[in-house]
Protein backbone atom coordinates (compact mmCIF):
# COMPACT_ATOMS: atom_id res chain seq x y z
CA UNK A 1 0.00 0.00 0.00
CA UNK A 2 2.84 2.41 -0.74
CA UNK A 3 0.62 4.33 -3.16
CA UNK A 4 -2.07 5.16 -0.60
CA UNK A 5 -2.75 8.90 -0.57
CA UNK A 6 -1.23 10.91 2.24
CA UNK A 7 -4.68 12.14 3.31
CA UNK A 8 -8.01 10.80 2.21
CA UNK A 9 -11.56 11.42 3.42
CA UNK A 10 -14.49 9.15 2.56
CA UNK A 11 -18.12 10.03 3.11
CA UNK A 12 -17.13 12.85 5.44
CA UNK A 13 -19.94 14.66 7.25
CA UNK A 14 -19.51 17.47 9.71
CA UNK A 15 -21.37 20.50 11.01
CA UNK A 16 -22.20 22.55 14.05
CA UNK A 17 -24.62 21.27 16.68
CA UNK A 18 -27.70 19.90 14.94
CA UNK A 19 -26.83 21.55 11.61
CA UNK A 20 -24.99 19.38 9.12
CA UNK A 21 -22.80 21.39 6.73
CA UNK A 22 -20.78 18.78 4.84
CA UNK A 23 -22.49 15.92 3.00
CA UNK A 24 -20.48 12.83 2.09
CA UNK A 25 -17.27 14.48 0.97
CA UNK A 26 -14.71 12.29 -0.83
CA UNK A 27 -11.32 13.87 -1.31
CA UNK A 28 -7.66 12.91 -1.33
CA UNK A 29 -4.23 14.51 -1.42
CA UNK A 30 -1.16 12.55 -2.48
CA UNK A 31 2.37 12.90 -1.17
CA UNK A 32 3.87 16.20 -2.31
CA UNK A 33 0.76 17.02 -4.33
CA UNK A 34 -0.73 20.52 -4.58
CA UNK A 35 -4.53 20.52 -4.54
CA UNK A 36 -6.99 23.40 -4.42
CA UNK A 37 -10.53 23.54 -3.06
CA UNK A 38 -12.76 26.16 -4.66
CA UNK A 39 -16.22 27.18 -3.57
CA UNK A 40 -18.49 30.13 -2.88
CA UNK A 41 -18.85 31.79 0.53
CA UNK A 42 -20.56 29.41 2.90
CA UNK A 43 -19.94 26.33 0.73
CA UNK A 44 -18.30 24.60 3.69
CA UNK A 45 -14.60 24.95 2.83
CA UNK A 46 -13.52 26.05 6.31
CA UNK A 47 -15.73 23.41 7.89
CA UNK A 48 -13.94 20.81 5.77
CA UNK A 49 -10.54 22.08 6.93
CA UNK A 50 -11.66 22.12 10.58
CA UNK A 51 -12.99 18.57 10.39
CA UNK A 52 -9.85 17.27 8.67
CA UNK A 53 -7.59 18.81 11.31
CA UNK A 54 -9.59 17.53 14.25
CA UNK A 55 -11.06 20.85 15.41
CA UNK A 56 -14.68 19.76 15.03
CA UNK A 57 -16.29 16.31 15.20
CA UNK A 58 -17.07 14.39 12.03
CA UNK A 59 -18.59 11.18 10.84
CA UNK A 60 -17.27 9.18 7.91
CA UNK A 61 -13.64 8.19 7.48
CA UNK A 62 -10.38 10.10 7.59
CA UNK A 63 -7.37 8.09 6.45
CA UNK A 64 -3.71 9.00 6.69
CA UNK A 65 -1.33 6.87 4.60
CA UNK A 66 -4.26 4.54 3.98
CA UNK A 67 -5.07 3.89 7.65
CA UNK A 68 -8.22 5.21 9.32
CA UNK A 69 -7.38 7.62 12.10
CA UNK A 70 -10.71 7.61 13.95
CA UNK A 71 -11.50 10.89 15.65
CA UNK A 72 -8.16 12.50 16.41
CA UNK A 73 -7.53 15.75 18.28
CA UNK A 74 -5.67 18.53 16.46
CA UNK A 75 -2.38 17.66 18.17
CA UNK A 76 -2.77 14.07 16.96
CA UNK A 77 -3.40 15.16 13.35
CA UNK A 78 -0.33 17.36 13.64
CA UNK A 79 1.68 14.41 14.94
CA UNK A 80 0.64 12.56 11.74
CA UNK A 81 2.09 15.40 9.70
CA UNK A 82 -1.02 17.42 8.87
CA UNK A 83 -0.98 21.10 9.80
CA UNK A 84 -3.57 23.85 9.28
CA UNK A 85 -3.32 27.58 8.68
CA UNK A 86 -6.87 28.48 9.73
CA UNK A 87 -8.94 31.18 8.05
CA UNK A 88 -8.39 34.51 9.78
CA UNK A 89 -4.75 33.64 10.46
CA UNK A 90 -4.93 32.05 13.89
CA UNK A 91 -1.74 33.54 15.23
CA UNK A 92 -1.36 33.75 18.99
CA UNK A 93 -1.93 37.47 19.15
CA UNK A 94 -0.71 38.06 22.72
CA UNK A 95 2.62 36.30 22.12
CA UNK A 96 5.61 37.72 20.29
CA UNK A 97 6.75 36.46 16.89
CA UNK A 98 9.48 34.17 18.22
CA UNK A 99 7.18 32.61 20.82
CA UNK A 100 4.55 32.00 18.13
CA UNK A 101 7.10 30.04 16.13
CA UNK A 102 8.33 28.26 19.25
CA UNK A 103 4.79 27.14 20.05
CA UNK A 104 4.43 25.97 16.45
CA UNK A 105 7.39 23.68 17.08
CA UNK A 106 5.80 22.05 20.15
CA UNK A 107 5.92 18.60 18.61
CA UNK A 108 9.57 18.79 17.54
CA UNK A 109 11.99 16.69 19.52
CA UNK A 110 14.57 19.06 20.94
CA UNK A 111 15.08 22.73 21.62
CA UNK A 112 17.89 22.61 19.07
CA UNK A 113 15.45 21.47 16.38
CA UNK A 114 13.09 24.29 17.33
CA UNK A 115 15.84 26.92 17.16
CA UNK A 116 17.05 25.57 13.83
CA UNK A 117 13.57 25.66 12.40
CA UNK A 118 12.99 29.22 13.68
CA UNK A 119 16.22 30.33 11.99
CA UNK A 120 15.08 28.68 8.78
CA UNK A 121 11.77 30.59 8.76
CA UNK A 122 13.47 33.83 9.70
CA UNK A 123 15.64 33.24 6.61
CA UNK A 124 12.62 32.66 4.40
CA UNK A 125 10.62 35.57 5.88
CA UNK A 126 13.17 38.31 6.73
CA UNK A 127 10.30 40.61 7.69
CA UNK A 128 9.49 38.27 10.56
CA UNK A 129 13.14 38.17 11.64
CA UNK A 130 13.18 41.96 11.87
CA UNK A 131 10.15 41.76 14.14
CA UNK A 132 11.23 38.78 16.25
CA UNK A 133 10.19 40.41 19.55
CA UNK A 134 7.07 42.17 18.31
CA UNK A 135 3.69 41.06 19.70
CA UNK A 136 1.90 39.15 16.93
CA UNK A 137 -1.33 41.10 17.36
CA UNK A 138 0.45 44.31 16.34
CA UNK A 139 1.80 42.93 13.05
CA UNK A 140 0.30 44.03 9.74
CA UNK A 141 -2.14 41.66 8.04
CA UNK A 142 0.48 40.43 5.61
CA UNK A 143 3.06 39.90 8.32
CA UNK A 144 0.54 38.00 10.43
CA UNK A 145 -0.25 35.75 7.51
CA UNK A 146 3.47 35.05 7.00
CA UNK A 147 3.71 34.25 10.69
CA UNK A 148 0.68 31.96 10.55
CA UNK A 149 2.20 30.06 7.62
CA UNK A 150 5.65 29.84 9.21
CA UNK A 151 4.08 28.76 12.48
CA UNK A 152 2.11 26.00 10.76
CA UNK A 153 5.25 24.82 8.96
CA UNK A 154 7.39 24.80 12.14
CA UNK A 155 6.23 21.27 12.88
CA UNK A 156 7.72 20.09 9.53
CA UNK A 157 4.35 18.79 8.29
CA UNK A 158 3.95 16.53 5.26
CA UNK A 159 0.72 18.28 4.32
CA UNK A 160 -0.14 21.93 4.89
CA UNK A 161 -3.80 22.93 4.80
CA UNK A 162 -4.21 26.64 3.97
CA UNK A 163 -7.61 28.26 4.45
CA UNK A 164 -7.83 31.41 2.29
CA UNK A 165 -4.41 32.79 3.05
CA UNK A 166 -4.94 35.46 0.39
CA UNK A 167 -7.95 36.97 2.15
CA UNK A 168 -7.64 40.72 2.63
CA UNK A 169 -4.07 40.97 1.42
CA UNK A 170 -2.61 43.12 -1.35
CA UNK A 171 -2.05 41.21 -4.63
CA UNK A 172 1.71 41.69 -4.38
CA UNK A 173 1.87 40.12 -0.92
CA UNK A 174 -0.35 37.27 -2.07
CA UNK A 175 1.98 36.52 -4.96
CA UNK A 176 4.94 36.59 -2.62
CA UNK A 177 3.23 34.15 -0.23
CA UNK A 178 2.22 31.78 -3.01
CA UNK A 179 5.73 31.92 -4.43
CA UNK A 180 7.15 30.99 -1.05
CA UNK A 181 4.67 28.16 -0.60
CA UNK A 182 5.43 26.77 -4.04
CA UNK A 183 9.15 26.89 -3.31
CA UNK A 184 8.83 25.27 0.13
CA UNK A 185 6.59 22.59 -1.30
CA UNK A 186 9.02 21.82 -4.12
CA UNK A 187 12.09 21.84 -1.88
CA UNK A 188 10.84 19.76 1.02
CA UNK A 189 8.12 17.74 -0.70
CA UNK A 190 5.36 19.20 1.47
CA UNK A 191 1.91 18.61 0.00
CA UNK A 192 -0.48 21.57 -0.08
CA UNK A 193 -4.23 21.69 0.16
CA UNK A 194 -5.28 25.27 -0.60
CA UNK A 195 -8.72 26.72 -0.02
CA UNK A 196 -9.00 29.78 -2.21
CA UNK A 197 -11.32 32.43 -3.54
CA UNK A 198 -8.43 33.63 -5.64
CA UNK A 199 -8.91 30.80 -8.12
CA UNK A 200 -6.56 32.03 -10.81
CA UNK A 201 -3.52 32.09 -8.60
CA UNK A 202 -4.41 28.80 -6.95
CA UNK A 203 -4.96 27.03 -10.29
CA UNK A 204 -1.48 28.21 -11.29
CA UNK A 205 0.26 26.18 -8.65
CA UNK A 206 -2.22 23.33 -8.13
CA UNK A 207 -2.37 20.12 -10.11
CA UNK A 208 -5.86 19.07 -9.04
CA UNK A 209 -9.06 20.87 -8.04
CA UNK A 210 -12.20 20.14 -6.00
CA UNK A 211 -15.22 22.36 -6.40
CA UNK A 212 -17.45 22.56 -3.32
CA UNK A 213 -21.10 23.60 -3.60
CA UNK A 214 -23.40 23.71 -0.57
CA UNK A 215 -21.37 21.22 1.38
CA UNK A 216 -20.81 18.65 -1.35
CA UNK A 217 -18.17 18.06 -4.02
CA UNK A 218 -19.83 19.38 -7.21
CA UNK A 219 -16.94 18.42 -9.45
CA UNK A 220 -13.27 17.59 -9.38
CA UNK A 221 -10.47 17.16 -11.89
CA UNK A 222 -7.10 18.44 -13.04
CA UNK A 223 -6.29 22.13 -12.84
CA UNK A 224 -5.96 22.22 -16.63
CA UNK A 225 -9.41 20.80 -17.20
CA UNK A 226 -10.82 23.39 -14.82
CA UNK A 227 -9.09 26.25 -16.57
CA UNK A 228 -10.57 25.09 -19.87
CA UNK A 229 -14.08 24.61 -18.51
CA UNK A 230 -16.09 27.66 -19.56
CA UNK A 231 -18.67 27.62 -16.77
CA UNK A 232 -16.09 27.43 -14.07
CA UNK A 233 -13.96 30.04 -15.69
CA UNK A 234 -16.83 32.45 -15.69
CA UNK A 235 -17.87 31.68 -12.13
CA UNK A 236 -14.45 31.66 -10.50
CA UNK A 237 -11.98 33.37 -12.79
CA UNK A 238 -14.29 36.05 -14.07
CA UNK A 239 -13.33 35.96 -17.78
CA UNK B 1 4.81 56.85 62.64
CA UNK B 2 5.08 53.54 64.50
CA UNK B 3 1.33 53.09 64.42
CA UNK B 4 1.28 53.80 60.71
CA UNK B 5 4.07 51.31 60.15
CA UNK B 6 2.46 48.55 62.13
CA UNK B 7 -0.76 49.08 60.18
CA UNK B 8 1.26 48.98 56.97
CA UNK B 9 2.89 45.73 58.04
CA UNK B 10 -0.35 44.02 58.94
CA UNK B 11 -1.88 45.29 55.70
CA UNK B 12 1.01 43.82 53.74
CA UNK B 13 0.60 40.50 55.50
CA UNK B 14 -3.11 40.29 54.74
CA UNK B 15 -2.30 41.60 51.26
CA UNK B 16 0.19 38.77 50.70
CA UNK B 17 -2.55 36.24 51.35
CA UNK B 18 -4.90 38.06 48.95
CA UNK B 19 -2.08 38.05 46.40
CA UNK B 20 -1.73 34.28 46.71
CA UNK B 21 -5.44 33.55 46.36
CA UNK B 22 -5.75 36.12 43.57
CA UNK B 23 -2.87 34.38 41.77
CA UNK B 24 -4.70 31.08 42.12
CA UNK B 25 -7.73 32.68 40.47
CA UNK B 26 -5.56 34.22 37.75
CA UNK B 27 -3.86 30.92 36.86
CA UNK B 28 -7.24 29.30 36.19
CA UNK B 29 -8.77 32.33 34.49
CA UNK B 30 -5.82 32.72 32.09
CA UNK B 31 -6.13 29.21 30.75
CA UNK B 32 -9.87 28.68 30.82
CA UNK B 33 -11.57 32.11 31.20
CA UNK B 34 -13.41 30.73 34.21
CA UNK B 35 -13.45 32.12 37.74
CA UNK B 36 -13.14 29.19 40.07
CA UNK B 37 -15.46 30.01 42.94
CA UNK B 38 -14.56 26.78 44.65
CA UNK B 39 -10.95 28.01 44.93
CA UNK B 40 -11.27 28.97 48.60
CA UNK B 41 -12.94 25.68 49.47
CA UNK B 42 -10.14 23.62 47.93
CA UNK B 43 -7.78 25.59 50.14
CA UNK B 44 -10.01 25.17 53.20
CA UNK B 45 -10.09 21.41 52.73
CA UNK B 46 -6.31 21.08 52.46
CA UNK B 47 -5.90 23.41 55.45
CA UNK B 48 -8.10 21.09 57.50
CA UNK B 49 -5.94 18.19 56.35
CA UNK B 50 -2.86 20.14 57.47
CA UNK B 51 -4.46 20.73 60.87
CA UNK B 52 -5.36 17.05 61.10
CA UNK B 53 -1.77 16.04 60.27
CA UNK B 54 -0.38 18.32 62.98
CA UNK B 55 -2.87 16.84 65.45
CA UNK B 56 -1.30 13.49 64.59
CA UNK B 57 2.02 14.93 65.74
CA UNK B 58 3.44 16.10 62.43
CA UNK B 59 5.34 19.39 62.42
CA UNK B 60 3.41 22.02 60.43
CA UNK B 61 6.41 22.51 58.13
CA UNK B 62 6.46 18.81 57.31
CA UNK B 63 2.72 18.91 56.65
CA UNK B 64 3.00 21.63 54.00
CA UNK B 65 4.52 19.68 51.07
CA UNK B 66 1.96 16.86 51.17
CA UNK B 67 -0.99 19.23 51.34
CA UNK B 68 0.38 21.24 48.40
CA UNK B 69 0.53 17.99 46.43
CA UNK B 70 -2.97 17.12 47.66
CA UNK B 71 -4.19 20.54 46.50
CA UNK B 72 -2.68 19.98 43.07
CA UNK B 73 -4.30 16.56 42.74
CA UNK B 74 -7.71 17.86 43.85
CA UNK B 75 -7.62 20.77 41.42
CA UNK B 76 -6.47 18.56 38.55
CA UNK B 77 -9.11 15.90 39.23
CA UNK B 78 -11.85 18.51 39.54
CA UNK B 79 -10.94 19.94 36.13
CA UNK B 80 -10.61 16.57 34.45
CA UNK B 81 -13.71 14.85 35.80
CA UNK B 82 -16.13 17.62 36.81
CA UNK B 83 -15.39 20.73 34.74
CA UNK B 84 -14.28 19.24 31.43
CA UNK B 85 -17.35 17.07 30.85
CA UNK B 86 -19.59 20.15 31.06
CA UNK B 87 -17.22 22.70 29.51
CA UNK B 88 -18.49 22.11 25.98
CA UNK B 89 -22.11 22.34 27.07
CA UNK B 90 -22.47 25.86 28.38
CA UNK B 91 -21.24 28.37 30.90
CA UNK B 92 -24.09 27.99 33.37
CA UNK B 93 -23.15 24.33 33.68
CA UNK B 94 -19.61 25.27 34.75
CA UNK B 95 -21.01 27.73 37.26
CA UNK B 96 -23.28 25.08 38.73
CA UNK B 97 -20.44 22.57 38.98
CA UNK B 98 -18.25 25.16 40.73
CA UNK B 99 -21.08 26.03 43.09
CA UNK B 100 -21.61 22.34 43.79
CA UNK B 101 -17.90 21.96 44.56
CA UNK B 102 -18.09 24.99 46.83
CA UNK B 103 -20.95 23.74 49.00
CA UNK B 104 -19.98 20.09 48.66
CA UNK B 105 -16.43 20.61 49.93
CA UNK B 106 -17.58 22.84 52.76
CA UNK B 107 -20.14 20.24 53.78
CA UNK B 108 -17.49 17.54 53.60
CA UNK B 109 -15.17 19.55 55.87
CA UNK B 110 -17.94 19.92 58.42
CA UNK B 111 -18.89 16.27 58.19
CA UNK B 112 -15.32 15.06 58.72
CA UNK B 113 -14.02 17.61 61.16
CA UNK B 114 -17.09 19.18 62.77
CA UNK B 115 -18.01 22.83 62.95
CA UNK B 116 -16.07 23.76 66.09
CA UNK B 117 -13.01 26.00 65.86
CA UNK B 118 -9.63 24.34 65.53
CA UNK B 119 -6.53 25.84 67.10
CA UNK B 120 -4.12 26.06 64.24
CA UNK B 121 -0.39 25.77 64.92
CA UNK B 122 1.79 28.77 64.07
CA UNK B 123 4.54 28.21 61.56
CA UNK B 124 6.87 30.57 63.33
CA UNK B 125 7.06 31.71 66.91
CA UNK B 126 4.39 34.37 67.05
CA UNK B 127 4.33 35.27 70.71
CA UNK B 128 4.42 38.75 72.15
CA UNK B 129 8.20 39.00 71.96
CA UNK B 130 8.82 37.45 68.56
CA UNK B 131 9.34 40.56 66.50
CA UNK B 132 11.94 42.89 65.21
CA UNK B 133 11.55 46.56 65.84
CA UNK B 134 11.37 48.79 62.79
CA UNK B 135 11.31 52.50 63.65
CA UNK B 136 9.40 51.64 66.78
CA UNK B 137 6.87 49.42 65.06
CA UNK B 138 6.70 45.71 65.69
CA UNK B 139 7.34 43.50 62.71
CA UNK B 140 6.47 39.96 63.67
CA UNK B 141 8.46 37.03 62.32
CA UNK B 142 5.38 35.28 61.01
CA UNK B 143 4.53 38.35 58.93
CA UNK B 144 7.95 38.27 57.33
CA UNK B 145 7.43 34.60 56.59
CA UNK B 146 4.14 35.25 54.79
CA UNK B 147 5.79 37.95 52.68
CA UNK B 148 8.63 35.63 51.75
CA UNK B 149 6.27 32.84 50.70
CA UNK B 150 4.12 35.20 48.64
CA UNK B 151 7.21 36.67 46.96
CA UNK B 152 8.53 33.17 46.23
CA UNK B 153 5.25 32.16 44.55
CA UNK B 154 5.20 35.37 42.48
CA UNK B 155 8.78 34.80 41.35
CA UNK B 156 8.11 31.12 40.71
CA UNK B 157 5.08 31.85 38.54
CA UNK B 158 6.89 34.59 36.65
CA UNK B 159 9.74 32.21 35.85
CA UNK B 160 7.25 29.51 34.87
CA UNK B 161 5.37 31.74 32.44
CA UNK B 162 8.37 33.56 30.99
CA UNK B 163 11.09 30.92 30.92
CA UNK B 164 9.71 27.41 30.60
CA UNK B 165 8.09 25.55 27.75
CA UNK B 166 5.17 24.55 29.99
CA UNK B 167 4.65 28.24 30.75
CA UNK B 168 4.79 29.06 27.04
CA UNK B 169 2.15 26.42 26.34
CA UNK B 170 0.00 27.85 29.14
CA UNK B 171 0.30 31.33 27.66
CA UNK B 172 -0.57 29.96 24.21
CA UNK B 173 -3.72 28.28 25.54
CA UNK B 174 -4.60 31.49 27.39
CA UNK B 175 -4.33 33.48 24.15
CA UNK B 176 -6.31 31.16 21.92
CA UNK B 177 -7.07 27.52 22.76
CA UNK B 178 -7.95 26.64 19.18
CA UNK B 179 -4.72 27.98 17.71
CA UNK B 180 -2.79 26.37 20.54
CA UNK B 181 -4.37 23.01 19.70
CA UNK B 182 -3.41 23.48 16.04
CA UNK B 183 0.18 24.02 17.19
CA UNK B 184 0.16 20.55 18.72
CA UNK B 185 -0.47 21.57 22.31
CA UNK B 186 -2.57 19.13 24.34
CA UNK B 187 -5.00 21.79 25.54
CA UNK B 188 -6.84 19.49 27.94
CA UNK B 189 -3.59 18.60 29.69
CA UNK B 190 -2.70 22.28 30.07
CA UNK B 191 -6.10 23.02 31.62
CA UNK B 192 -5.71 20.14 34.07
CA UNK B 193 -2.25 21.34 35.08
CA UNK B 194 -3.51 24.92 35.46
CA UNK B 195 -6.30 23.89 37.81
CA UNK B 196 -3.89 21.75 39.78
CA UNK B 197 -1.33 24.53 40.04
CA UNK B 198 -3.99 26.97 41.09
CA UNK B 199 -5.28 24.72 43.87
CA UNK B 200 -1.70 24.05 45.00
CA UNK B 201 -1.11 27.80 45.43
CA UNK B 202 -4.40 27.99 47.33
CA UNK B 203 -3.25 25.21 49.67
CA UNK B 204 -0.15 27.15 50.58
CA UNK B 205 -2.21 30.29 51.12
CA UNK B 206 -4.57 28.36 53.42
CA UNK B 207 -1.96 27.33 55.97
CA UNK B 208 -0.41 30.79 55.96
CA UNK B 209 -3.76 32.47 56.29
CA UNK B 210 -5.23 30.92 59.42
CA UNK B 211 -2.53 32.10 61.87
CA UNK B 212 -2.82 35.65 60.54
CA UNK B 213 -6.55 36.08 61.07
CA UNK B 214 -7.28 36.57 64.76
CA UNK B 215 -7.71 34.50 66.82
CA UNK B 216 -5.69 32.13 64.66
CA UNK B 217 -8.35 29.45 64.57
CA UNK B 218 -9.67 27.38 61.73
CA UNK B 219 -13.38 27.09 61.06
CA UNK B 220 -15.73 26.39 58.19
CA UNK B 221 -16.03 30.09 57.30
CA UNK B 222 -12.29 30.85 57.36
CA UNK B 223 -11.98 31.16 53.60
CA UNK B 224 -15.15 32.96 52.81
CA UNK B 225 -14.16 36.59 53.42
CA UNK B 226 -10.67 36.04 52.11
CA UNK B 227 -12.00 34.71 48.82
CA UNK B 228 -14.13 37.83 48.38
CA UNK B 229 -11.20 40.13 49.16
CA UNK B 230 -8.96 38.14 46.84
CA UNK B 231 -11.57 38.15 44.05
CA UNK B 232 -11.83 41.92 44.38
CA UNK B 233 -8.03 42.09 44.25
CA UNK B 234 -7.85 39.91 41.14
CA UNK B 235 -10.58 41.92 39.39
CA UNK B 236 -8.88 45.18 40.30
CA UNK B 237 -5.51 44.01 38.95
CA UNK B 238 -6.90 42.25 35.90
CA UNK B 239 -7.94 38.61 35.90
CA UNK B 240 -5.25 37.43 33.54
CA UNK B 241 -2.29 39.30 34.96
CA UNK B 242 0.24 38.11 37.56
CA UNK B 243 1.38 41.67 38.11
CA UNK B 244 -2.26 42.70 38.51
CA UNK B 245 -2.82 40.08 41.23
CA UNK B 246 0.19 41.41 43.14
CA UNK B 247 -0.83 45.07 42.90
CA UNK B 248 -4.51 44.30 43.49
CA UNK B 249 -3.80 42.09 46.51
CA UNK B 250 -1.51 44.67 48.11
CA UNK B 251 -3.91 47.55 47.46
CA UNK B 252 -6.67 45.50 49.06
CA UNK B 253 -4.61 44.45 52.08
CA UNK B 254 -3.01 47.80 52.84
CA UNK B 255 -6.12 49.78 51.91
CA UNK B 256 -8.33 47.80 54.29
CA UNK B 257 -5.75 48.01 57.09
CA UNK B 258 -5.62 51.79 56.77
CA UNK B 259 -9.38 52.22 56.54
CA UNK B 260 -9.97 49.99 59.56
CA UNK B 261 -7.14 51.68 61.43
CA UNK B 262 -7.80 55.35 60.76
CA UNK B 263 -11.49 55.41 59.99
CA UNK B 264 -12.66 53.47 63.01
CA UNK B 265 -16.01 55.22 62.94
CA UNK B 266 -16.86 53.23 59.85
CA UNK B 267 -16.69 49.95 61.71
CA UNK B 268 -14.99 46.67 60.93
CA UNK B 269 -17.81 45.06 58.98
CA UNK B 270 -17.41 47.77 56.40
CA UNK B 271 -14.46 45.84 54.88
CA UNK B 272 -16.64 43.33 53.13
CA UNK B 273 -18.96 46.02 51.79
CA UNK B 274 -15.90 47.91 50.60
CA UNK B 275 -14.67 44.84 48.70
CA UNK B 276 -18.05 44.24 47.10
CA UNK B 277 -18.39 47.91 46.10
CA UNK B 278 -14.90 47.76 44.62
CA UNK B 279 -15.87 44.68 42.55
CA UNK B 280 -18.91 46.49 41.13
CA UNK B 281 -16.96 49.68 40.44
CA UNK B 282 -14.17 47.82 38.63
CA UNK B 283 -16.67 45.86 36.54
CA UNK B 284 -18.33 49.09 35.48
CA UNK B 285 -15.37 51.46 35.08
CA UNK B 286 -12.60 49.21 33.88
CA UNK B 287 -13.70 45.64 33.16
CA UNK B 288 -10.18 44.49 32.26
CA UNK B 289 -8.72 45.69 35.56
CA UNK B 290 -5.51 47.68 35.89
CA UNK B 291 -3.19 45.33 33.99
CA UNK B 292 -5.49 42.78 32.44
CA UNK B 293 -6.28 42.31 28.77
CA UNK B 294 -9.45 40.29 29.00
CA UNK B 295 -12.71 41.21 30.60
CA UNK B 296 -14.90 38.95 32.64
CA UNK B 297 -17.53 37.57 30.33
CA UNK B 298 -18.94 34.91 32.55
CA UNK B 299 -19.00 34.43 36.28
N1 LIG C 1 -19.02 27.93 14.26
C1 LIG C 1 -20.12 27.78 13.51
N2 LIG C 1 -21.32 27.57 14.09
C2 LIG C 1 -22.43 27.40 13.34
N3 LIG C 1 -22.43 27.43 12.00
C3 LIG C 1 -21.27 27.67 11.36
C4 LIG C 1 -20.06 27.84 12.08
N4 LIG C 1 -19.06 28.04 11.20
C5 LIG C 1 -19.64 28.00 9.99
N5 LIG C 1 -20.95 27.76 10.08
C6 LIG C 1 -21.90 27.62 8.95
O1 LIG C 1 -21.46 26.56 8.13
C7 LIG C 1 -21.61 26.88 6.76
C8 LIG C 1 -20.28 26.73 6.06
O2 LIG C 1 -19.36 27.64 6.59
P1 LIG C 1 -17.84 27.64 6.20
O3 LIG C 1 -17.15 28.60 7.10
O4 LIG C 1 -17.34 26.26 6.19
O5 LIG C 1 -17.90 28.20 4.72
P2 LIG C 1 -16.70 28.62 3.75
O6 LIG C 1 -16.87 27.84 2.50
O7 LIG C 1 -15.42 28.50 4.45
O8 LIG C 1 -17.05 30.15 3.48
P3 LIG C 1 -16.08 31.40 3.29
O9 LIG C 1 -15.59 31.37 1.90
O10 LIG C 1 -16.98 32.56 3.53
O11 LIG C 1 -15.00 31.28 4.31
C9 LIG C 1 -22.15 28.31 6.71
O12 LIG C 1 -23.52 28.22 6.49
C10 LIG C 1 -21.87 28.85 8.08
O13 LIG C 1 -22.86 29.78 8.49
MG1 LIG D 1 -14.01 29.78 5.06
Amino acid sequence: MTDAPLLEVRGLRAGYGQVNVLHDIDLSVGTGEVVVVLGANGAGKSTLMSAMSGLIPHSGEILVDGSPVGHPRPDQMLARGISLVPQGRGTLTALDVTDNLRVGGTGLGSKKDVDEEIDRWFGIFPRLAERADQIAGTLSGGEQQMLAIARALMSRPRLLLCDEISLGLAPLIVQELFGTLRRVSAESGTALLLVEQNAELALDIASRVYLLEVGAVASSGTADSFRENNNIRQAYLGY
Amino acid sequence: MDIFLSRLFSGMTAGSIYVLIALALVVVFRSSSTINFAQGEFALFTTYVAWWLTERGLNIWVAIPPIIVLGFVMGALAERFLIRPVRKRDETAILIVALGLFTGLNGLDGWIWGSDEKVFPAMFPSGEDDYVSVLGARLHYDSILVWIFAAAVVIGLTVLFKRTSLGLEMRAVATNPESAALCGIKVGRILTISWGLSAAIGSLAGVMLVPTIPPGQLNLASMFQVLIFASAAALLGGLDSVKGAVVGGMVMGIGLAMINGYATFIGGSFSLTFALILIVVVLVVRPTGLYGTRRLERV
